[in-house]
């Protein structure tokens, strides 16, 4: 088990001591104070303080929206007259903007997170046999299955990583920012049943969660590809193309029955949330988690089978 | 009779249907610099590649120390030290950090042991600059830092003297030798040159189209009966020729200024000797071993790679 630990060290110190990880990093870095500075700055709407009599201030809002006439004037754009009338009926005090409302409107960034983590699951492979370490590599006592494990958990790692990076960072600049607003404050939500009031932490670790689920099918086919093919741009870019075409498929096909086995028709399981209706006919959780399930053991399988047993042949 | 440290027995390789490795069957000893030579695309480095496990073996075996490297690689394969066709190394770490790494994959490699090694190769100046820096010359000296990390009883060098210069060449020979001899490593060799095979082996066994031609003994006593060829160079030159001739019933061309006769080794002397009493001044003289030579022309001469 420690040369297990030893083996994962080694990745994560080839992994690191190149720049592009670290400029991943920092363009994460950069995304996140930007959105932050952009919404302080430029964006006075969502940062509204209301004061002790805020239901007259909400009022006042949705009153602004429509004129004498009834015609809509320039204040309907930001104005949202079914939250405002939510937070009216329900007697809820609209919460300021603090650094948890900035996390939770950065969980779009885990896309970028799974690109970057795409990126290196390509190459954590492929890149030894085009640096032609791979023979230096396994002429170790250590069986080929430990190292393609410790290749796969780095690369998990460091998703995690990123992971954890995005959140306290966002945390930070939010809390530079915007101000801390309690550690679990409550905020007024739209979902397919209307507006609801919900905690944000519970929230932003569901949030998070429907995307992990995507960035781990992601990443492992990318590592696939990567063991099968031993090319680390081929694999980059079949697996970015189908991260990003991937759903924009599922409509044009979506009339064929065996359209729900495709992957992407499953990888996003928020489509089950509470009232949600699920992309195609006959499609459930269980089905979803069945059909990645398979997936994924496949896409271990192939790398596993292609790395453990084919021969390291000259370039 | 010592026990071979490494054993090749009837070893072949197939690829779809061509036979790259025809039963090739030779053992390494402890203490000896067994010199693998062979044209371009003779097979050795696919057959090294089955003695270190990064091929399968269609048929046959290879036994380290006795363990097969097929059925208990992990065992056979810490006996080995290898360096496979360049010594590739991450260029983006320092030579310090590539070592560290391999010694993480194999128990018990202490720092001080990795320093002992650098300080082996001579490498202590540059450890700490990245790999991507270094000359052909530092990566090769690297490259056996990280092969002789854990102490192999078996060293695995193919092309070891690729990209370095004559004083480079010399000095890893040198190193070769002495691992040879003071640590008793066996020590496998692969080159396509024979000359610089000659300086540094025990044995040589040549390779030609996946088959083993033959394995010769490299013997500073060589056979006093052994017929060499002798390039001599003379002034005056056409005195030299007739002395030769009139000493030993022996044909004796001229090659531009170079006479080229082939006499028994143990007449050498008595005609250089001559020579110099007869007032003939000597700039220069070769003596070839023409036995391992001729078999070595003899193979690249024709269509070596078919």
């Amino acid at each position: 088990m420690s040369n297990f630990i030893r083996l994962i060290q080694n990745e994560n110190m080839k992994l690191y001591s190149k720049k592009a990880t670290w400029v991943m990093i920092g363009i994460l870095a950069i995304i996140v104070l930007a959105v932050g500075l952009i919404l302080r700055f430029m964006d006075d709407n969502n940062l509204k303080e209301y004061g002790d009599d805020w239901r007259e201030e909400l009022q006042v809002e949705n009153a602004s929206v429509q004129n004498d006439n009834g015609d809509y004037t320039e204040a309907s754009y930001r104005v949202n007259i079914e939250k405002n009338k939510y937070h009216l009926e329900n007697d809820i005090k609209p919460q300021s903007y603090g650094a948890m409302q900035f996390v939770y409107d950065n969980i779009g960034l885990a896309m970028l997170i799974s690109l970057f983590t795409i990126i290196v699951a390509a190459g954590i492979l492929a890149n030894e046999f085009q640096w032609g370490t791979i023979k230096l590599l396994l002429i170790r006592p250590v069986t080929r299955l430990k190292i393609l494990a410790s290749k796969y958990v780095a690369v998990l790692i460091y998703a995690l990583t990123l992971l954890v990076f995005l959140v306290v960072f966002s945390w930070i600049v939010g809390a530079l920012l915007f101000g801390i607003n309690g550690l679990n404050p409550s905020a007024v939500m739209y979902d397919i049943n209307g507006y609801k009031q919900v905690s944000l932490l519970p929230e932003i670790i569901e949030g998070f969660g429907y995307r992990m689920v995507n960035l781990v099918m992601m990443a492992t086919f990318a590592f696939m590809i990567s063991a099968v093919f031993r090319n680390t741009s081929m694999a980059i870019g079949i697996a970015i193309f189908l991260m990003l075409a991937g759903n924009t498929i599922i409509p044009f096909v979506s009339q064929y029955s065996w359209a729900k086995y495709i992957l992407f028709a499953n990888t996003d399981l928020s489509q089950y949330q509470s009232g949600g209706h699920p992309l195609l006919d006959g499609m459930s959780l269980s089905f979803s988690i069945s059909v990645l399930l398979v997936y994924y053991v496949i896409f271990i399988v192939a790398s596993w089978l292609s790395f453990t047993k084919r021969d390291i042949a000259g370039q | 009779m010592t026990k071979p440290a490494m054993q090749l027995t009837d070893l072949n390789k197939t690829i779809g249907k061509k036979q790259i490795i025809k039963d090739l069957s030779f053992s390494i000893y402890p203490g000896e610099v067994f010199g693998f030579l062979g044209p371009n695309g003779a097979g050795k480095t696919t057959t090294i590649r089955m003695m270190v496990g990064l091929m399968k073996i269609t048929s046959g075996e290879v036994l380290i120390q006795g363990k097969s490297i097929r059925t208990n690689f992990k065992e056979a394969i810490k006996e080995v030290g290898a360096i496979v066709e360049n010594p590739e190394m991450y260029p983006f770490m320092s030579g310090w950090k590539n070592l560290v790494h391999y010694a993480r994959m194999i128990p018990g490699i202490s720092e001080d042991r990795i320093k002992e090694v650098i300080r082996l190769v001579g490498l202590e100046k540059v450890i700490k600059e990245k790999v991507g820096r270094y000359s052909l010359g530092m990566r090769q000296r690297l490259g056996i830092a990280q092969a002789l990390l854990h102490n192999p009883s078996i060293l695995i060098l193919d092309e070891p003297t690729n990209g370095l210069d004559p004083s480079g060449i010399k000095e890893i020979r040198h190193y070769i030798r002495k691992l040879a001899e003071e640590e008793n490593v066996a020590v496998i060799v692969s080159s396509h040159l024979l000359a610089e095979m000659e300086l540094m082996c025990d044995r040589i066994g040549i390779i030609k189209n996946g088959e083993l031609i033959s394995i010769n003994e490299v013997d500073e006593e060589s056979d006093q009966q052994e017929m060499q060829e002798v390039h001599l160079v003379a002034e005056p030159l056409e005195n030299a020729k007739e002395i030769i001739e009139s000493e030993q019933d022996i044909e004796v061309r001229v090659d531009k200024d170079m006479l080229i006769f082939s006499v028994n080794r143990a007449q050498i002397p008595a005609i250089i000797k001559r020579l110099a009493t007869e007032e003939v001044d000597i700039f220069y003289v070769q003596a070839h071993r023409t036995n391992l030579e001729d078999k070595f022309m003899a193979l690249i001469g024709e269509n070596a790679i078919e």
